[in-house]
């Protein structure tokens, strides 16, 4: 048996442990299958106390698995064994969930039998799959935030592991509740587009589910090879960039009716760019507040390309630095779709859309560097205080600035002013965070 | 590319050449150039902040060189970290134990992590055990044990799968003066076993006691170092007289390290006997020795000889 597995079996699956959770479960069972018919029954209950243990409480397991190692100073000893990075990930996120993993599927079968009953073996087959996918999916999220969150050497472990819980809950529920499949059908549309394809949201969704809880799964990994030194190269993250933008692309429909009059037959290249642009931003500004952006890393890079191993360099970028480009190529890709055919869009000019479009790569560019930099001032706070500058150039300046609002977001109505002012914000801030990296040199 | 085994047929056991690691804040290790022979106890010395348990964190590849290499049993840490990992034991200065486990468990976990496989457990788990002492508490849980003990539990799981390197940080801080005599005997034992330790320590005296060669660490370079193969002599002349240093240093299995007009301090490579030669020797050619034996306090002598130069320059 992998040996970091049964560790934690070790430690979780007591045998007081074991039968203290089988009576909790079949007490709450038990005490709403006497309930009076107007309240829950047990299946609902059952559900209720499936989604607590498995992606409530065991999202907070998988991420103490490694955030109590650290604080318990039992990490080193960890790195220094003989486990595979993929032995070792597997053994922690099943093993320090496996206590609520056995009250979860103690759950299940209350949860399957009325699927069963009403809607047959394979909705039934459907909905254990989802159920257990949403988990494994929340928990290997919340392991995965944890396992960047501690590159970062953050004290704070309470924190660290709310936002991992936070990130896992959010995972979990990004593809619906357990309703997704069992919901009455009249409340469902028949279809909906993606790729221009008529598709089952009940099966796009489980696929979804599916899909990205393999790449959460992958991205743990990654992170647990990082983990124990080894290196990872930036292909098999440049291949999730590529799946999310194509995924996200897919949804160009969604986009193009958010904006009236739109002719979305004629644009459609360009909504896909623009649902592309958007996730991959999503992931820069994700990564760049998740991973530890470390001056001596930026300074042994810029010494790699100063003595010109630019592929060693290039192998050793971190994910934030492959989204931050992926969304720069994709930006510069929409506006050149909007210089070749610039008929309006939605009733204003495309090639109009090209300044407030570079406006907007520069504020991206700008807020990344926030992070970078404050990073150099505080490994503890600097990704706070970043997210928090954000939150005031974004939601509160611009309610107060009034007609100055160019010089804090892309505007269609003054774009060269909001070009200008953004791209100077940008080469201002980098200069600053650059001169601070290469002077805190000893 | 194929891999390169692990080997201790090699002259030094840890080769560690124009090492440079920095922290966003400070260059912590800087140009650090190092040999460390196999099957011998290394001291590493050196104040607050020298960079000790850095390079000792490179040594064990938990951390990766900004710029240089170290290479253990000729394996390059940044190649082929995981490889280092499983062929050396490491204890941090500061480490934790599962509290939750049996001293058995925490063995027996530490012996499969390390990939021994299940018929070599057990015998590991009780060589461990016996090695440090807590063959009598297997079933005890770690979380009760005293703070010597956990130390000892620690070293167990740190050489439990045999490494044929040890690296050890501030091993003996917090223990008591028994537990501390039994701690150098455990290394030597070790030492002698043919296991490559290099210890990072405070307690020169300690040191003294088992270390075959000290390194000092000083501001993230190599500010000297020293072998103690042999005895740590005392010499005291009743007159002074300044043929001393030039008279020692003539004699066959002396190293000087520290030596005036009125007396000096050697290490002497030969036996009993040859210690009666040379007091013969240094009588016969006219100095008034007024003292000659063993010392005590060499390595302490010896460091802040060599931290006070340093702080001069």
């Amino acid at each position: 048996m992998n040996p970091e597995f049964q560790r934690n079996l070790w430690l979780e699956l007591a045998p007081a442990r074991i039968l203290l959770m089988a009576g909790f479960v079949f007490c709450v069972l038990a005490i709403f299958s006497a309930a009076p018919p107007a309240l829950p029954g047990p299946g609902f209950a059952a559900t209720a106390l499936y989604y607590f243990l498995v992606v409530l409480w065991g999202t907070r397991n998988a991420a103490l698995s490694v955030i109590v190692e650290i604080r318990e100073r039992t990490w080193d000893f960890q790195k220094l064994n003989a486990i595979h990075p993929f032995a070792m990930m597997w053994g922690k996120l099943f093993g320090s969930t496996s206590f609520v993993w056995f009250g979860g599927i103690l759950c299940l079968p209350f949860i399957i039998y009325p699927v069963l009953q009403s809607r047959g073996p394979s909705m039934a087959a459907a909905e254990l799959a989802v159920l257990i996918l949403q988990g494994v999916l929340a928990q290997s999220v919340s392991l995965l935030t944890s396992l960047n969150l501690i590159r970062r050497h953050h004290n704070n472990w309470r924190l660290d592991a709310f936002l991992c819980q936070v990130t896992g809950i959010i995972a979990a529920f990004a593809f619906g509740f357990r309703g997704l499949l069992s919901a009455s059908p009249q409340n469902q549309a028949a279809t909906f587009s993606w790729w221009d394809m008529a598709l089952d949201p009940q099966s796009f969704q489980s696929v979804s589910l599916a899909i990205f809880t393999a790449w959460a799964l992958g991205g743990c990994l990654r992170a647990m090879r990082l983990e124990l030194r080894l290196s990872n190269g930036p292909f098999v993250w440049l291949a999730f960039l590529a799946f999310l933008a194509l995924y996200e692309a897919g949804f160009e429909s969604w986009l193009a009716r958010a904006i009236p009059g739109a002719d979305f037959a004629r644009h459609a290249g360009v909504f896909r760019l623009a649902a592309a642009g958007i996730s991959l931003a999503s992931s820069a500004y994700g990564m760049a507040f998740l991973e530890p952006k470390d001056p001596v890393q930026f300074r042994w890079l810029i010494l790699q390309i100063r003595s010109g191993r630019i592929a060693r360099a290039l192998l050793a970028l971190d994910c934030w630095m492959l989204s931050f480009s992926a969304t720069i190529l994709c930006t510069l890709a929409l506006a050149f779709a909007f210089w070749r055919d610039p008929q309006s869009i939605g009733g204003v000019s495309a090639s109009a859309l090209i300044l407030p479009l570079l406006a907007a790569l520069g504020f991206f560019t700008r807020d990344i560097g926030f992070f970078v930099l404050f990073r150099t001032w505080s490994r503890e706070r600097g990704d706070f205080a970043a997210a928090g500058v954000l939150v005031v150039l974004y939601i509160v300046l611009p309610r107060i600035a009034g007609p100055a609002q160019s010089l804090l977001l892309p505007q269609l109505t003054a774009p060269l002013i909001a070009f200008s002012a953004a791209w100077a914000e940008a080469a201002a801030l980098w200069a600053w965070t650059i001169v601070r990296i290469e002077r805190r040199t000893g | 590319m194929a891999r390169r085994k692990f080997s201790d047929q090699l002259t030094s056991m840890i080769k560690i050449r124009n090492l440079v690691f920095e922290y966003p804040t400070a260059r912590a290790l800087d140009g650090v150039n190092l040999d460390v022979a196999p099957g011998a106890i290394t001291a590493l010395v050196g104040p607050n902040g020298a960079g000790k348990t850095t390079l000792l964190r490179l040594m064990a590849a938990l951390e990766t060189p900004y710029a240089g290499c170290i290479t253990i049993g000729g394996l390059d840490t940044r190649l082929e970290p995981r490889a280092v990992h499983q062929r050396l034991g490491y204890l941090p200065d500061f480490f934790g134990l599962y509290d939750g486990l049996s001293v058995r468990r925490c063995l027996i976990f530490a012996a499969r992590a390390h990939g021994l496989s299940s018929g070599q457990v057990n015998k590991a788990v009780m060589d461990a055990a016996q090695n440090v002492g807590l063959a009598g508490r297997l079933d005890q849980s770690a979380g009760t044990l005293s703070r010597g003990l956990r130390q000892r539990l620690a070293i167990a799981q740190a050489l439990v799968h045999r490494p044929r390197l040890l690296l050890l940080d501030e091993p003996a801080a917090g223990l008591d003066p028994q537990a501390r005599r039994e701690h150098s005997r455990l290394l030597l034992s070790l030492r002698d076993g043919g296991m490559t330790l290099v210890v990072s320590s405070h307690i020169l005296a300690e040191l003294e006691d088992y270390s075959d060669q000290m390194v000092i660490i000083d501001h993230g370079r190599v500010a000297g170092g020293s072998t103690f193969k042999g005895t740590q002599l005392r010499i005291a002349l009743a007159a002074p007289d300044d043929r001393l240093k030039d008279f020692l240093a003539g004699q066959s299995g002396i190293e000087v390290f520290q030596a005036d007009a009125s007396g000096a301090r050697v290490i002497w490579q030969g036996g009993v006997e040859g210690r009666a030669a040379l007091l013969q020797a240094l009588v016969r050619a006219g100095f008034a020795v007024s003292d000659f034996g063993e010392d005590r306090h060499a390595l302490e002598e010896l460091y802040f000889a060599r931290i006070d130069r340093e702080t001069e320059h």
